[in-house]
């Protein structure tokens, strides 16, 4: 055996050979050659590769790229339609902007008088330049949809049950993480669309309760303009230069070793907790995870980094005219998944839109595995093993996804209503006048909704006839519609509007609550029921707006509480 | 299909796109303009070599053809360091390139001129200048659409034809006096004679009624309503693309349109929000200029409008002109003619005060529609007037809320007389008022 | 004579450091972030003597500030002259007493509220205050519009 690989042949004609005794050199003796040396040895220990059942297992183990895997897993595990391997390609994408964006910052430079220059650089005389920002761009708009869409399959297949409870807090930790990481990248073109969408978004911070100089209670420390949490944020009281730099080093430093560190702690805890909740067979023989997993993972990857390489090569990352504080977009719009928080804001405070929804919706999601008791439907999708944590879990995704495509094709100029079909140079009368209920009717109305609510479900023994009590709701509806008619000259879209959510609330509130809540202990209930009629109370309170014109249904201003 | 297939498959496709990538990448416009930019340049100098007589000369032709042959395809770009500038026009424009082409011997894309003719071109050197600060359009872009500015998110077109002109009254205090910039001097006038100051100032300097002129140039397309400058099908808006919704086509459209339909207002008070009752909005006040005036006039107007920017350039850039002198008049009524220019009373009350122009909903005889509502003609009302009368009618102006009203519940009229006490007095007022005695035909009463 | 400190008691003394260590430079941190000085224009101005200003609307800092200064019987706010439609500048009609915007017609009544037009929102009011001198001291980048908040300090100064 020799030491060093061996010598390349000479590119030198060689003199007329005696055909017997030619070397024979092909590729595969080189091959051979070139890995039998200590060097090559001493990097790749599974070497010569031997399909057996050991190497296989040692392609995983010694490989630190691999080893996050166990070396077999069970069948279950493999199928396609169980995972999507969502998981992996939001990692994948983590790693591809890492990579693009590293090669951004050697072009882009953090100033608000060179970073739209240096977009128009990219896009009209660096070699790849264009490729490379429409690459970063979609990237993040696909790990956005990527986690969330992961999100949802980790739910529907029960997989955050004990003992991944954690695990499933730490992935809302990332999601929420993914988001701030592509707002703070939305900031760094410095276009229009750039400063106006963070101008929306970072509008929300100076609502939040003591913190914001907006918001409830800000002047019990003495909030203001240019000491608040937004102040800090922006590092000014506008988005300008410092902003921009702020935002440079959280989305290039700050946020990805933040992610990076919790992604590392994500998949230990996978590893930890058998990799794959997908449930044990009675006479199930484990598979290697080295090749067949590994080439799933592997096909799935190609088909994404496929899919994002011809979008980044057939669209252009958008690019308005540059930043100006002087001039507002009508209308100025928050990055599309913030959008579903923004349309919030045409119906609540600041505060409540912006601040206490979203952080209900992370706190809601990070105790869904503490609230859900039920053993059933791990490692498999079900609906009738768990009817109303689906229903509840899917009713709250379409809802956020609904107000997402509401938000980004249903509002134009004044934020005022436009279908999507419409052209944004009609002009549309403003909304009509809104109303606020009397104290008297808020109060009650606010006890009503949350007292029945939370009691009601419990109070009543035994079932409910489903089917008699939605005709029982039908006969109410078609009363009130007749009330409304009478009473109001209410049109009629706007009576469906109000019936329609009235009866969603009725079945997501009252109905699956009465049904499939009874048997949890009293903490539980009362908290997965209260976020439960927040989250219908919100439906209803749009509701309202739409249907009544009612601008508030309690309105304290004493106490900055207006609902 | 196996997963080997897939494999191989699909990692094909990634090769194919990524191939893509680089072909996309490097098939740019400007490559094009480069190559036919090279080969007139080696024909030219084979040309010339082949007809050269003395051996010096042959020697410093072939040399010059051989580093042509040599030249290589690359990004030029114009350094104006003083004013922040970058412009890459001279990358397709490769005969302006000094560098490329020190002699500017090869005029290739520098249409509609020869560069070096150009006299301005000799006085504005392209370091100090670069392109865009005269033509406009986007320096940083390398294609044809981009560079020239006609994209949406791209609020300053290259100025063609004679709208160049707006950039010598944006250094030049002179423009007038200056050679080449006739049509902005023809703009400055064209609005002095309507008397555009009634109505609009410049930079605080003028009339009240309406929108400030003297930063127009820098108006954010995102401030202006399109949605009246024609049906929009896809990109295709009426008479402009979308990608033309600039401020300039914006002045234009006032001066070749009648204003009244690019911003109609609200005159029969039908936008209000459900249940509410709203006021009626008239429509923009701005006279029709449109039946008297060219498409040159109109040009240029917006020449002479799309220099006032409050984007200023270094000091060292500037031309500053002398202040202007208040001319001298041998007679009184010479002097209130004068007057009746420089305070823009014509905007309203026409040239020579012979024509009242629209005044939307305003009373006016023989009238049946709002849009046939006048201002006074002066000729035919100062008759009815004493000197006295005539003189406290100007000194207080008339409110538009004591203007009587075509139709009662429609809007009130947009233009009003201001008050004049704190602009006209003195011998400027008395020599106004005899002028307005001088043009009055005494026989109509009003 | 002084009690020997007890094993259990010096380590909580020394987690209790450690932690107040941690608390503290996380505290410093957070404090290094907010800026003592800004490079942000000033939006702040001072509109002289607040008494001397007559009762109705003030065009008087309108031409440099682009605000209205407008004095009730009660005290003294102030309007930014921005069309909250497309942002261009109305103008002040003493005889209408209201707030006409060129642009498209929008009409504002002295409060800021719309009467007429396509703006979607009433004008906003800035910041005010009577400093001790007596002059009047506007902000422009503190903004408010929503009757009832606006109608109060820091919005409307007593004068």
């Amino acid at each position: 055996m020799s030491d060093t690989p061996a010598p390349t042949p000479s590119p030198a004609p060689a003199p007329a050979p005696k055909p017997a005794a030619a070397p024979q050199f092909s590729v595969d003796t080189l091959i051979k050659e070139a890995t039998n040396g200590q060097i090559w040895k001493s990097m790749f220990r599974n070497w010569p590769w031997q399909d057996t059942a050991r190497h296989r297992a040692r392609h995983i183990v010694d490989n630190v790229w691999l080893h996050l895997h166990p070396t077999k897993v069970r069948p279950r595990a493999l199928e396609t339609t169980f995972t999507w391997g969502l998981g992996g390609l939001s990692f994948l994408l983590y790693l591809l902007l890492t990579i693009t964006g590293v090669l951004l910052m050697f072009y882009y430079r953090p100033t608000v008088e060179l970073a739209y220059q240096d977009m128009k650089d990219l896009q009209f005389a660096v070699s790849f330049g264009i490729f490379l920002r429409n690459n970063h761009r979609w990237c993040a708009h696909a790990m956005v949809t990527i986690v969330i869409l992961h999100m949802v399959r980790v739910f529907l297949t029960g997989s955050y049950k004990k003992p991944r409870e954690f695990n499933w807090g730490v992935g809302v930790i990332l999601l929420t993480l993914t988001l701030f990481l592509s707002f703070t990248g939305y900031l760094l073109p410095w276009d229009q669309l750039a400063i106006w969408a963070v101008t929306v978004g970072t509008n929300m911070a100076a609502a939040t309760p003591f913190l914001g100089n907006e918001g409830p209670f800000a002047n019990l420390l003495g909030m203001k303009i240019n000491n608040d949490v937004r102040f800090v944020l922006l590092g000014g009281t506008t988005v300008g230069a410092n902003t921009l730099l702020r935002f440079y080093v959280m989305h290039c430093v700050l946020v990805p070793l933040v992610t990076g560190a919790l992604i590392m702690l994500h998949f230990w805890r996978v590893r930890k907790d058998t990799f794959s909740a997908a449930p044990r067979q009675p006479d199930e023989e484990k598979v290697d995870v080295w090749p067949h997993l590994v080439v799933r993972e592997y096909i799935a990857a190609a088909i994404c980094v496929a899919f994002v390489w011809f979008v980044s090569v057939a669209f252009d990352a958008p690019l308005e005219e540059l930043a100006n504080p002087n001039v507002t977009p009508n209308p100025s719009k928050a990055p599309w998944y913030f959008l579903g928080l923004q349309e919030l804001l045409v119906y609540f405070d600041p505060w409540i839109a912006g601040v206490l929804i979203p952080g209900l919706i992370i706190k809601g999601l990070c105790a869904i595995p503490y609230l859900d008791t039920n053993p059933k439907g791990v490692g498999y999708y079900t609906w009738k093993e768990r009817p109303f944590a689906n229903a509840i879990f899917m009713f709250g995704i379409v809802m956020w996804f609904v107000l997402i495509y509401i938000g980004t094709y249903c509002r134009g100029p004044n934020y005022f209503w436009y279908w999507p079909w419409e052209s944004w140079l009609i002009h549309k009368p403003a909304p009509p006048p809104t109303w606020s209920f009397p104290l008297w009717l808020g109060v009650l109305s606010i006890a009503g909704y949350a007292g029945l609510g939370m009691a009601l479900p419990k109070l009543i023994k035994g079932e409910i006839d489903w089917k008699k009590a939605n005709w029982g709701f039908g006969v109410f509806f078609l009363v009130l519609a007749a009330a409304m008619k009478i009473g109001g000259d209410i049109e009629a879209w706007r009576i469906i509007v109000v019936g329609a959510l009235l009866w969603m609330t009725f079945l997501f509130g009252f109905l699956y609550p009465q049904r499939y809540l009874k048997d949890i202990d009293f903490m539980r209930y009362q908290i997965a029921q209260s976020l439960n009629l927040m989250m219908m109370a919100v439906l209803l309170k749009m509701g309202l707006r739409l249907g009544l014109d009612v601008k508030y249904v309690l309105e304290l201003p004493q106490f900055n509480l207006n609902i | 299909m196996t997963k080997r297939q897939l494999f191989y498959g699909l990692n094909f496709l990634i090769l194919g796109l990524s191939v893509w990538a680089v072909v996309r990448d490097n098939t740019r416009e400007w490559k094009d303009y480069q190559t036919e930019f090279k080969r007139l340049e080696v024909s030219r100098l084979k040309d010339a070599l082949s007809n050269a007589a003395t051996d010096a000369e042959k020697e410093s032709l072939g040399a010059a053809l051989q580093a042509a042959k040599r030249q290589g395809k690359a990004i030029r770009q114009v350094l104006a360091n003083d004013l922040g500038k970058a412009d890459r026009c001279v990358t397709c424009h490769v005969g302006l390139d000094p560098y490329a082409n020190p002699g500017l011997s090869t005029p290739y894309t520098e249409h509609p001129y020869k560069a070096s003719e150009v006299p301005e071109h000799k006085s504005h050197n392209l370091t100090k200048f670069a392109c865009t600060s005269c033509h406009m359009g986007q320096g940083l872009a390398t294609t044809v659409e981009d560079a020239h500015g006609r994209v949406a998110h791209w609020e300053e077109p290259m100025l063609t034809g004679p709208s160049i002109q707006a950039a010598c009254v944006r250094c030049h205090g002179d423009f007038k006096t200056l050679k080449g910039a006739e049509t902005a001097k023809r703009g400055k006038e064209l609005i002095d004679r309507l008397g555009c100051v009634g109505c609009h100032s410049f930079n605080g300097v003028g009339g009240e009624i309406s929108v400030d002129l003297g930063d127009i140039a820098d108006k954010p397309t995102s401030r202006i309503d399109w949605s009246h400058t024609g049906e929009c099908h896809g990109e295709h808006c009426g008479a402009l693309e979308k990608r033309d919704w600039n401020v300039k086509n914006w002045i234009e459209l006032h001066f070749t349109r009648d204003p009244i339909v690019l911003v109609p207002g609200d005159p029969e008070a039908k936008q209000c929000a459900p249940k509410t009752k709203c006021e009626p909005v008239s429509p923009s006040g701005m006279p029709p200029f449109y039946k008297e005036l060219s498409k040159e006039d109109a040009v240029a107007i917006t020449a002479y409008l799309m220099g006032q920017t409050a984007n200023k350039y270094p000091s060292d850039y500037f031309v500053y002109a002398a202040p202007a002198k208040e001319p001298a008049f041998a007679n009184p009524t010479a002097h209130g003619q004068y007057v009746f220019q420089k305070y823009g009373c014509a905007g309203c009350h026409g040239e020579g005060g012979k024509e009242g122009r629209r005044n939307y909903n305003a009373k006016a005889n023989d009238q049946t529609k709002m849009e046939e509502g006048l201002e006074p003609t002066l000729t035919k009302v100062v008759g009815n007037y004493t000197r006295e009368e005539l003189r406290k009618k100007i000194h207080d102006g008339v409110p538009a809320s004591a203007i009587a009203k075509f139709k009662e519940d429609g809007p009130m009229p947009p233009l009003y007389m201001p008050k004049w006490n704190e602009k006209i007095k003195g011998q400027e007022l008395e020599d106004l008022i005899t002028y307005l005695f001088s043009i009055a035909e005494k026989q109509e009463v009003w | 004579m002084a009690e020997p400190i007890k094993r259990k008691d010096f380590l909580w003394i020394g987690w209790g450091a450690l932690a107040t260590f941690v608390g503290g430079a996380t505290a410093a941190s957070v404090r290094f972030l907010v800026p003592n000085v800004l490079y942000e224009p000033s939006q702040k101005f001072n509109a002289g003597p607040a008494k001397e200003f007559p009762v109705g609307v003030s065009t008087l800092w309108f031409k440099k500030q682009r605000v209205w200064i407008i004095r009730t019987e009660k005290g003294i706010y102030a309007l930014w002259a921005r069309c909250t439609h497309l942002g261009c500048t109305p103008n002040w009609f003493l005889d209408q007493t209201r707030f006409k915007c060129p642009c498209h017609g929008s009409n504002f009544s002295t409060d800021g509220d719309v009467i007429a037009g396509p703006a979607p929102k009433p004008l906003w009011r800035c910041q005010v205050e009577v400093v001790a001198s007596g002059d009047l001291v506007i902000d422009k980048a503190t903004l408010e519009n929503r009757p009832g908040i606006r109608d109060k300090a820091p919005y409307f100064a007593e004068v």
